[in-house]
């Protein structure tokens, strides 16, 4: 394996991963002894693997790999610990540390003070070094381990609370519907190992081996099989139709955890994932209609669910499938020649995502904070005044959600917007998918422009209950809790496990909390101006992230065509913007009749959106049900079957012993130093003289134990040499 | 063709017999006394028994692995000796006998315990030594000195 | 009539199986009336005399399978040896004193260090001299004084089951001399290893050990009975400045070197656990002589320390 030397960074890429870890197993080894202190190993890990990967930026190029370290080699399957640092890579972890790091530095005020606090840290230094692990390693057996070290990771912290049952059940509906998904990437490395020659699992030789035409490598069959395979495992670690419902319960989970999830470790690997393998899905536009149909689907249907919660974190979390539905809408319309366009616009919008998601969730905890953790919106509002800093970076974080330009967001939004409009306008895609197929792009088009006027209102909505109109701080006596008591309950039984409610209700949260927020928005405004100030320069709003991730590898195989920036869309985009921040502004920025109006209006509608269309009772009887139908019936035939069984046949030799072997346990060293000798005897006479041999000695001892144990004289059978014991068996 | 060695089949046939026989008379002795030292002056017999075997392997296929392995058994037959005695002292201590059909606690739960009356009736009667016992008389030699009328530690200094 | 003689072996089989059978079975009459132990109202030291008759003509005939080294010297030293370490053995087992068992044992020692050193192991010779006679009989001898009872004890006149004990002890011997015994080598002249064995029919008597220990090509027993230097590859080429008139198969260096130089090489892990062991046995020694008795549960402080030892 060639070794070349690409500097400093480059060569210690493990370093990015390893900081956190070290700063994990500090804060695992020594939580005792650091107890509120427990946060600096892993803020200062986290924080170095961020210069780290800041290092490696200038460097990354679509061939640069580093091997730290060979993990196996066998038969065949040779998977060394090899670190790619590309454009996409170094992307992705300076993001991924970058924001980790303000999540820590949030959660050392927000989670001050619980019993949890080192367990705490050091589970976020686990998550972040499993993410990069993740982003970092050069094929696809390494980054399954570390998929599922992040899984692992989410599950711990989503019910970091364990105590309260609504946590654990979180944790476990996270955890097994990632397995689900994980199902899916494993059986796809399976098949993938079986088409690879040489079973070489690196990406680079993944991407050859596919795009390989004399001869075929990979049939075309296996390509769209494996593809979808990979989807399937995305679908359920980006939350994705139908796999999404385990996302907006893992708000159980401390609140900078779900800004964690939401924003930079988890639920981005899923897209990592599709647009790492973009090279190999983009020869199966069909795998690639599937992905932007459920990425629509996604957006839409979780945009509809966010408009009526009242819980503000699950406003945001509706609110995180529905951008990660943009980003699958991007992916998978990818086709042809817009391929390169197409992961540009998903990277760019899961690159502005994470930091207005952070910021956004980071800024819900912080009202969740002051509020006593209420969250609830109808049990607070008009916070703008008790809390200004929060509300100005949540506005800032909205605004970027809306996509309002010249914020971050619009200028990836648009990009999105853009890519899908170029396939549906294109003649090619017809072409590629032999089918006239490409209508489906127009529906999408149209969709996600609707996607984009309820993501505008739903936020708006959310931050106008909470900041704006009359001010209100939760009251135990509040009468719209007993009218109105939700489903779920969240805040209901929140506070008991939270052990951080030293605090008077209604203040703004410390400077470790806000000062993160406050980078956070300064970062959504920054990306946004530095598109702005690029544009003139390159020639487009987004062609530095683009020259960044032309050097990804095998990107140039990526088909590619000049697109220019699309006015209508930019316009469409802002209007929609703007018409719902004003429909919310109507409805929700002063109290007015009109909510409840709507409300009876719509009717079913308004129901079905509050109980989540109800996916999850419809999981729950097509899927739950039957599984623990069947766990039950095993549970019956595991106890009155196979362990009745188990244990009657335990008993046969227990019983023979007893009444038989036991008597001669008599505990004299010598009688079972005369058992030995009999045997190396009886062996011996075996080897020399045959097995024929074994029949006489044996009867010659028998004669001579039966004269040996003969009552002898009548003075001797006064006191027989063993008393037989008959009564205790 | 090198010349011929004169540890041939014969002589290590020879060296196995006696190994052979040590062994068996070793384990007779384990097996059948009820003293606790000559329990385990006998299973040190069958240890001498094997690095006999041992040796004469080794000394005839000409390499050293046999004597490696006797200086092996050495050190275990040490260990076991000095293990075995500590255990003798403190066994002693407990019962002022030697006698290893005391120590059967092991046994199975319910299993009545060995008697040890049997020991005496199994006996073989002690059989008197004929004549007067006689010591050695022991001649004078020289004259008697005088004795010190402190004991020499004190006058030492 | 031929399937009979398939089935039954053939006269000199017998013969072959039948005469370590009477040599060991003398020994073994001999050897159970030397045991202590109550034969009705016969008399100890009759019984003892006659057992001692009988253990000797069994002596005899297990000598007599023995072959001599060849030259004199070496050969009247490994009867002597022979017949004293098998003398010393049986009066050991069966002395009624521990300390007569204890000096015969230290002859049986004596006896195998003068047949190590017939066997070219001088260092053994003189360590297991150092060793046994020198330590560890002398320690057994100073525990038989430490916890002897006053006079000849119960249970050291009263063997534990003797006909069962011989029965088992001497049907090992048994095999062992009978399959050792009947080895012999091939006519004078072949001295190719299988000439060796040709005519050893133990091998096939009844049992083929090639089939029943692995399919090598040669017959395990083959190999354990043939110097390494013949079955292994040819040795390499002899070096000219070397002396050539080297005993076959001997090592290059002088004894004792030879000896520590594979002992701290090839077998260096061997060295290593010994060392451990012998750690490990010292520590044990420490731990289990400590004559403070640990204070239990329900046992009064006071009372322990003013008893001692408490009684089990």
């Amino acid at each position: 394996m060639p070794t070349t030397d690409h500097g400093f960074f480059v060569n210690n890429a493990w370093l990015i991963p390893f900081f956190p870890l070290l700063g994990a197993l500090i804060a695992a080894a020594a939580g005792r002894q650091l107890r509120g202190l427990a946060h600096i190993p892993v803020v200062a890990g986290i924080g170095l693997a961020f210069l780290v990967s800041l290092g490696t930026f200038a460097s990354a190029g679509p061939e640069v790999t580093a091997v730290a370290s060979n993990w196996m080699t066998f038969s065949g399957l040779d998977v060394p610990i090899e670190m790619r640092v590309d454009g996409l890579s170094t992307m992705m972890m300076s993001m991924v540390t970058f924001v980790s790091c303000l999540v820590a530095i949030f959660a050392i005020g927000y989670m001050s003070g619980d019993p949890g606090y080192p367990r705490f840290f050091a589970l976020i230094g686990l998550f972040v070094f499993s993410m990069t692990g993740l982003v970092l390693s050069n094929n696809y057996l390494l980054t399954y381990v570390f998929w599922e070290g992040v899984g692992a990771c989410s599950y711990l912290l989503i019910g970091f609370w364990y105590a309260r049952p609504s946590a654990a059940a979180a944790a476990m509906k996270a955890f097994l519907v990632n397995r689900v998904g994980d199902f899916g990437f494993a059986i796809a490395i399976f098949w993938l190992w079986t088409v690879m020659p040489g079973h070489d699992l690196s990406y680079g030789a993944v991407f050859e081996a596919a795009r390989a035409t004399d001869p075929v490598i990979i049939q075309h069959s296996a390509i769209v099989g494996i593809s979808l395979l990979f989807f399937w495992g995305a679908t359920a670690k980006s939350a994705q139709i139908p796999l999404y419902t385990w996302l907006p319960d893992a708000m159980e989970g401390p609140t900078p955890v779900s800004a964690l999830i939401h924003a930079a470790t988890m639920v981005t690997a899923g897209v990592y994932l599709i647009a790492r393998s973009m090279p190999m899905i983009s020869l199966a536009p069909g795998v690639q209609i599937v992905i932007a149909v459920t990425g629509c689907l996604t957006a839409l249907l979780s945009a509809a669910i966010a408009l009526t919660q009242f819980d503000l974190k699950r406003v945001m979390a509706y609110s995180t499938v529905s951008q990660l539905g943009y980003m699958f809408m991007a992916l998978g319309s990818g086709v042809g020649d817009v391929a390169q366009l197409a992961v540009v616009a998903a990277m760019f919008h899961l690159f502005t995502h994470a930091f207005f998601k952070a910021l956004l969730f980071l800024a819900s905890g912080s009202v969740m904070h002051a509020m006593g953790d209420v969250i609830d919106m109808r049990r607070f509002g008009g916070l703008r005044n008790r809390m200004p800093v929060t509300y100005w970076t949540f506005a800032v974080g909205a605004v970027g959600l809306i996509a309002l330009p010249p914020f971050s967001g619009f200028f990836s939004k648009d990009e999105i917007l853009g890519a899908i409009g170029a396939v549906a306008g294109a003649t090619h895609v017809a072409r590629e998918l032999h089918l006239s197929w490409s209508w489906v792009y127009n529906v999408i088009y149209l969709l996600a422009i609707l996607t984009a006027f309820l993501t505008a209102f739903y936020t708006s909505r959310a931050f106008f209950m909470t900041f704006w109109g009359p001010e209100k701080l939760p009251s135990p006596d509040d009468p719209e809790v007993a009218g109105m008591a939700d489903a779920h309950g969240h805040d209901a039984h929140s506070a008991d496990a939270h052990g951080h409610g030293h605090h008077e209700i209604g203040h703004e949260s410390p400077l470790v909390m806000t000062v993160p927020l406050m980078i956070l928005a300064g970062c959504t405004v920054l990306i946004g101006f530095i598109c702005l100030l690029t544009w003139p320069v390159a020639g487009g709003p987004v062609e530095w992230f683009d020259r960044h991730m032309e050097k990804t590898l095998a990107f140039e195989t990526l088909g590619t065509a000049e697109h220019g920036f699309s006015i209508v869309t930019a316009l469409l985009g802002t209007a929609v913007g703007v018409g719902g921040i004003w429909l919310a502004y109507v409805m929700y920025g002063k109290p007015s009749p009109l909510p409840g109006r709507v409300r009876a209006a719509s009717g079913p509608l308004y129901q079905a959106s509050l109980n989540k269309f109800y996916v999850d009772e419809i999981y729950g009887i097509l899927v739950v049900g039957p599984l623990r139908a069947i766990a039950w019936l095993s549970g019956i035939f595991d106890d009155y079957v196979v362990d009745r069984l188990v244990t009657g046949i335990a008993l046969i030799p227990r019983a023979i012993a007893r009444a038989r072997l036991a008597a001669t346990q008599n505990g004299l060293i010598q009688h079972y130093a005369a058992g030995s000798a009999i045997s190396v005897a009886l062996l011996l006479v075996v080897i020399v003289f045959g097995i024929g041999a074994l029949a006489v000695v044996l009867g010659v001892l028998a004669i001579l134990l039966y004269i040996g144990s003969r009552p002898r004289s009548a003075a001797v059978t006064t006191a027989p040499r063993v008393i037989k014991a008959d009564g205790d068996i | 063709m090198p010349a011929t060695d004169v540890f041939s089949l014969d002589v290590l046939r020879d060296y196995l017999l006696i190994g052979a026989a040590l062994f068996a008379l070793g384990m007779l002795g384990f097996l059948s006394r009820r003293n606790l030292i000559v329990m385990f002056l006998s299973a040190e017999m069958m240890l001498q028994g094997t690095a006999l075997s041992l040796v004469a392997f080794g000394r005839y296929h000409g390499n050293w692995t046999g004597q490696v392995f006797t200086i092996m058994i050495l050190t275990v037959a040490a260990c076991e000796a000095s293990i075995a005695l500590a255990l003798i002292v403190i066994l002693y201590n407990r019962r002022s006998s030697l006698d290893v059909t005391l120590w059967q606690d092991i046994r199975e739960e319910g299993v009545a315990a060995t008697p040890t009356s049997v020991v005496a009736e199994e006996a073989e009667p002690i059989e008197a030594i004929p004549g007067p016992e006689s010591y050695p008389n022991l001649t004078p030699a020289g004259v008697e000195p005088a004795h010190p009328v402190q004991p020499w530690i004190v006058t030492r200094d | 009539m031929d399937m009979w003689k398939e089935i039954l072996p053939s006269w000199s089989a017998i013969g072959e199986m039948l005469i370590p059978a009477l040599v060991v079975g003398l020994g073994a009459i001999g050897t159970y009336l030397m045991l202590p132990h109550r034969h009705g109202v016969a008399r100890p030291r009759v019984l003892f005399g006659a057992g001692a008759v009988a253990a000797g003509l069994g002596l005899l005939g297990f000598v007599a399978f023995w072959s001599p080294p060849g030259p004199v010297l070496p050969t009247v030293f490994l009867y002597i040896f022979g017949v004293t370490s098998v003398i010393g053995a049986v009066l050991t087992i069966t002395s009624r004193d521990p300390v007569a068992s204890a000096l015969w044992f230290a002859s049986v020692v004596l006896s195998t260090s003068g047949l190590f050193l017939l066997a070219d192991a001088p260092f053994l010779a003189a360590g297991t001299i150092i060793v046994y006679a020198g330590a560890v009989v002398v320690t057994f001898l100073f525990v038989i004084m430490l916890a002897q009872m006053e006079g000849k004890a119960d249970y050291d006149r009263a063997a534990r089951s003797p006909a069962m004990a011989t029965v088992i002890s001497f049907l090992v011997l048994w095999c062992l001399v009978y399959s050792v015994a009947t080895v012999r080598t091939g006519p004078p002249g072949d001295e190719s290893p299988m000439g060796r064995l040709a005519h050893e029919d133990a091998l096939h008597r009844s049992y083929n050990l090639e089939t029943f220990l692995g399919d090598s090509d040669e017959p395990v027993i083959h190999q354990a009975l043939t110097p390494t230097a013949q079955i292994s590859e040819p040795p390499p080429p002899p070096d000219p400045s070397a002396p050539v008139d080297r005993p076959s198969g001997r090592a290059e260096k002088p004894n004792v070197a030879g000896l520590g130089a594979s002992l701290y090489s090839d077998h260096l892990v061997t060295a290593g656990i010994a060392g451990a062991l012998l750690f490990v046995a010292l520590i044990g020694c420490v731990a289990i002589t400590n004559p403070r008795r640990p204070i239990r549960p329900g046992h009064d402080p006071a009372q322990v320390a003013a008893v001692g030892s408490i009684r089990p």
